[in-house]
């Protein structure tokens, strides 16, 4: 929560400069802003994939970064996965996701992202939440030493931001600040 | 006051991302090209179609930038926002398409928010123990303070033979005459007969929605999965256009036109009708 901090302020300062009238509206300043701390959730959460699919990480360790992970999502968020031959979707909770991800029978499993994103506008829902849609790219690359099988692919990672405004007390002051949950994961295997 | 700024300024300038495993660390594999072509949220194909962001799609561009909705830059955009590997629209069509959303004096955009699109969502059903296919459309709606997505119309098979009514010598009927004798023939057209929509009028059509949410309210009917999604667009004037998603190698992926129609007088009612397959 604390690295998240100068992110909150940068979010704050951005909406500053609006006027009291428009303080529901995300200003291009202030989406910009919401858009830097979204992605800086959706980059902790790669890591922390990285992580919990590595076979060289220990299984305590994987738990407490499976608990981190988890964090950074709203309650009910789900994983929703299909692949170029099976089109139906298998949902996941999160939790149970990473522990598929941990369980996956490789020996060796190396997880990175390509260096390409999408970020959606913000839309508003009728609860008055902002949502918006994050795409990344994951390559997985997993080897079995014994049968020497090599498996590979590219998936397509549509991630679910919400964002909302909330306050807080700051030596006797409140602030407000956007703060960034993200939801449902839609997970596509890609040709790429 | 100041004091606090030049703070908050300094410590945010020195924020630094932890180099590790995660988006953009060292090693992460470059795209050729290939991702950033891609058309990869239906947002983009928005943004695209209407010169909404730069050419290599990193920035997004509001009202206030110089290039935001250019013309020469919306053109390119919409020349490859076409699936052009497998769907065959003509060249002609496409150009005079072009034409007409790139008018100078008249340029035609696509709006989230305006209504006259639509998704068509392919999902299957677990109905009387059996996996059943159904179409379900969803169109966009206002709602509190936002908007939100909701089942227009539903088309499932098993309920379109159930309301079929027979034709001609085959239908049965209630007399003219019924009335005179307090409609007491209601007990044979009722119960001795399975077919209670004979007895209604021309006009008469079912409303699958209702049925389907009453069949899933009654625990008869189960959501199963989701198989494929597709949108309709008649948002622009004078034009219907379909939208679909391409997963397949190459530069001409993500959500492209599949399917492009110049509409005449009454056409449009012919395609929704189609679309809707409830007739």
């Amino acid at each position: 929560m604390k690295k998240y901090i100068p992110l909150f302020l940068l979010v704050f300062l951005a909406s500053a400069t609006i006027t009291l009238a428009q303080t529901d509206n995300i200003s291009p300043a202030r989406k910009q802003a919401i858009d830097s701390l979204a992605l800086e959730k959706v980059k902790d959460l790669s890591k922390y994939i990285s992580i919990i699919g590595s076979k060289e990480t220990q299984f305590s360790e994987a738990n407490r970064v499976m608990d981190r992970a988890e964090e950074l999502f709203a309650p009910d968020a789900e994983m929703g996965v299909s692949s170029i031959n099976r089109k139906e979707i298998a949902y996941y909770k999160v939790r149970r996701y990473f522990e598929r991800l941990m369980a996956l029978n490789y020996d060796r499993v190396n997880i990175t992202w390509y260096d390409i994103h999408y970020i959606s506008d913000l839309e508003r829902q009728p609860d008055g939440r902002y949502v918006g849609v994050i795409t990344v790219y994951q390559r997985f690359e997993g080897t079995s030493l014994e049968s020497g099988l090599n498996y590979r692919d590219t998936t397509k990672k549509d991630i679910t931001i919400y964002v909302e405004k909330k306050q807080t007390q700051i030596a006797g002051r409140t602030i407000e600040f956007w703060d960034v949950m993200l939801g449902d994961i839609r997970v596509t295997e890609t040709s790429a | 006051m100041r004091k606090l700024i030049v703070l908050v300024i300094l410590f945010i300038t020195s924020i630094q991302l932890a180099p590790g495993q995660g988006l953009y660390s060292p090693g992460s594999p470059q795209d050729d090209g290939r991702l950033a072509a891609s058309t990869k949220q239906v947002n983009q194909f928005f943004r695209r179609f209407n010169g909404e962001e730069s050419a290599d799609g990193t920035r997004r561009y509001y009202d206030t930038d110089e290039l935001y909705r250019n013309r020469e830059l919306r053109g390119k955009f919409i020349n490859i926002l076409f699936d052009n590997e497998t769907s065959s629209i003509q060249s002609a069509l496409k150009n005079e398409f072009l034409n007409d959303v790139l008018s100078e004096t008249l340029p035609k955009y696509i709006n989230f928010h305006n209504g006259e699109w639509f998704a068509e969502v392919e999902t299957t059903f677990i109905f009387k123990g059996k996996k059943e296919a159904a179409t379900l459309f969803m169109k966009l709606q206002p709602e509190g303070l936002g908007y939100e997505w909701v089942v227009d119309k539903v088309s499932f098979k098993p309920f379109e033979n159930i309301f079929r009514k027979p034709k001609g010598n085959e239908k049965p009927f209630l007399h003219p005459l019924s009335h005179e004798i307090g409609f007491m023939n209601l007990r044979k057209a009722f119960q001795e007969n399975n077919k209670p929509e004979s007895y209604t009028p021309k006009e008469y059509e079912p409303d699958y929605l209702t049925v389907f949410l009453y069949e899933m309210k009654n625990g008869n009917l189960k959501f199963d999965n989701i198989s494929d999604v597709k949108f309709h667009f008649f948002q622009i004037n004078n034009w219907y256009f379909e939208l679909n998603q391409f997963n397949r190698p190459g530069f001409n992926t993500g959500w492209l036109i599949s399917n492009l129609v110049k509409l005449g007088t009454g056409d449009k009612e012919v395609i929704q009708k189609y679309i809707y397959d409830q007739k």
